[in-house]
């Protein structure tokens, strides 16, 4: 995950949107993380992570470099806290999302990306498995399919995280598809948009999670002729 | 393997088969009951998500109140009691960590076997690898909870400053050494020599006070201290301790810490030799 990009945090990070003093703390985190207050780390990122939905989309990555460089010392600290903020969130998912549903789509993007970038020897946290393929199901529900913001989340994390999830439980990744099937072919007033972006997950899925040249023309390319 | 309940968090592992199941989940299978009995509480919002499930799905778990410490059989089997995330994601790394140890301890003892039984027993390679006629320890639960303990001992800031001054290729027997969780070796015993390390380690602790001489003396080249030995008056009692090799900052140590260098030779008079 680390990429020479390293280097310049500001831009690879976004972290442009917190204000000047928060971004200092922040760096500091990143190089020395011992330095800092890690409670408040970890709870200055995922409350942004709330409300910035270009920031939820790849917090995961500044999560990952401050527990890279506090486990260099052996230190968790930053790690456990997220994880049981986070732990909070997730409880109180269904009033954030009656609250907001835009803060909900920023949890949900924020948990996974999470899912994605903090590995625990190379694996994916056994202990997020669950609760994401939670979150999941409750986006597959009918009303929030009816939302295209929400499809569009769903589709978005099961892109970028659907054949992970997939390998640590198929089960339930084959009953998240039964539900989205039925969205898909039996709900009423589901829009154009929300039907092609179940169709193409759908596609995604059969195809081992990935589209073959023609489905990728079909969907992605603007110029049909 | 014995199921032991223990009430610190994430010390009652229950060393269930090793395989993690990562397939078709046997989580409907492993649903355990909260320690009241009950699997969920009655102020769970979800129904939404759960009731349609329910019916064509009876292995789907209530996401909220399932107990989430108990039902992760992709780890291998029930853990404790402590339901938070953190701990859950330290206990898994913790057993994956000793799990990918003991493979590659098996794999490496298997290699080297009929090498090491020409070492001399006195040897310090004797403590590198199990003795092949002992076997190693393989208890995960026992595994684990050596491993626990040489974490704690390692985070922390003096052994981070023991590790920076001390690379690997220059350690002398009198160093720190982290004892080898994979030698069998009794509770009491093991526990004396994490002991025994700690205090150590102990020996490299930041220095209370920033002066001036202190910071000299910090800067000193371990070499040219190397083979100090200190006489101190209490050593008379215990006739068959060895004279202690103080490696790092004896002087700073004096000033700071009273008590750790008589507190070392004491113990060490009681230690077996090999333990060092």
């Amino acid at each position: 995950m680390p990429t020479s990009k390293m280097d310049n945090p500001n831009e690879d990070y976004k972290i442009q949107s917190f204000d000047l003093e928060t971004q200092k703390l922040l760096k500091t985190a990143l190089k020395e993380p011992s330095a800092v207050d890690l409670e408040k780390v970890s709870n200055v990122i995922v409350d942004q992570s709330l409300k910035d939905p270009v920031f939820s989309k790849e917090a995961g990555r500044i999560c990952y470099t401050i527990v890279q460089a506090e486990a260099k010392h052996n230190g968790n600290v930053f790690r456990r806290n997220l994880l049981n903020r986070l732990q909070l969130e997730f409880k109180a998912r269904e009033e954030t999302r009656l609250r907001s549903r835009q803060e909900w789509v920023c949890f949900v993007t924020f948990i996974c990306n999470i899912f994605d970038y903090l590995k625990v020897n190379s694996m994916p946290m056994v202990a997020l498995v669950h609760p994401v393929f939670d979150c999941l199901f409750r986006l597959a529900q009918p009303d929030s399919l009816n939302n295209e913001e929400e499809v569009d989340c769903l589709v978005l994390q099961l892109h970028r995280i659907g054949d992970q999830l997939e390998k640590m439980n198929s089960q339930r990744m084959d009953e998240l598809f039964y539900l989205l099937r039925d969205g898909f072919l039996l709900q009423e007033g589901l829009s154009s948009m929300a039907r092609l972006l179940l169709l193409e997950i759908l596609e995604f899925r059969a195809g081992a999670w990935t589209l073959s040249d023609t489905a990728q023309k079909y969907y992605y390319s603007e110029v049909n002729d | 393997m014995s199921f032991r309940q223990k009430s610190k968090c994430a010390d009652g592992e229950y060393n269930g088969d090793e395989n993690r199941n990562r397939g078709p989940s046997k989580w409907s299978n492993c649903r355990k009951r909260g320690a009241d009995g009950s699997m969920r509480s009655n102020g769970d919002v979800d129904s939404t998500s759960t009731s349609d499930l329910k019916k064509s799905n009876p292995t789907h778990k209530h996401p909220d109140n399932r107990p989430v410490s108990f039902t992760t059989p992709e780890s291998g089997g029930p853990v404790s009691r402590c339901t938070d995330w953190g701990s859950e994601v330290e206990t898994d790394e913790m057993r994956t960590s000793v799990r990918r140890d003991m493979q590659r301890r098996r794999i490496l003892t298997a290699d080297f076997g009929p090498r090491e039984r020409t070492n001399s027993s006195g040897s310090s390679d004797s403590r590198d690898s199990p003795v092949p006629g002992e076997g190693m320890e393989d208890d995960e639960e026992v595994l684990m909870r050596r491993q626990k303990q040489i974490n704690y001992g390692k985070n922390t800031l003096a052994y981070d400053r023991y590790i920076q001054e001390v690379p690997k290729h220059l350690r002398q027997p009198a160093h720190p050494k982290t004892p080898n969780k994979f030698k069998k070796y009794s509770r009491r015993s093991w526990d004396q020599q994490i002991k025994l390390w700690k205090v150590k380690i102990h020996a490299w602790d930041p220095p209370a006070q920033q002066g001036s001489e202190l910071q000299a003396i910090e800067e000193v080249d371990l070499d040219d201290i190397m083979d100090i030995e200190l006489d101190f008056p209490e050593l008379d009692s215990d006739a068959s301790a060895q004279p202690v090799k103080v490696t790092k900052a004896p002087s700073s140590q004096l000033d700071t810490c009273h008590g750790t260098p008589s507190k070392m030779i004491k113990m060490e008079a009681s230690v077996d030799l090999d333990m060092v």
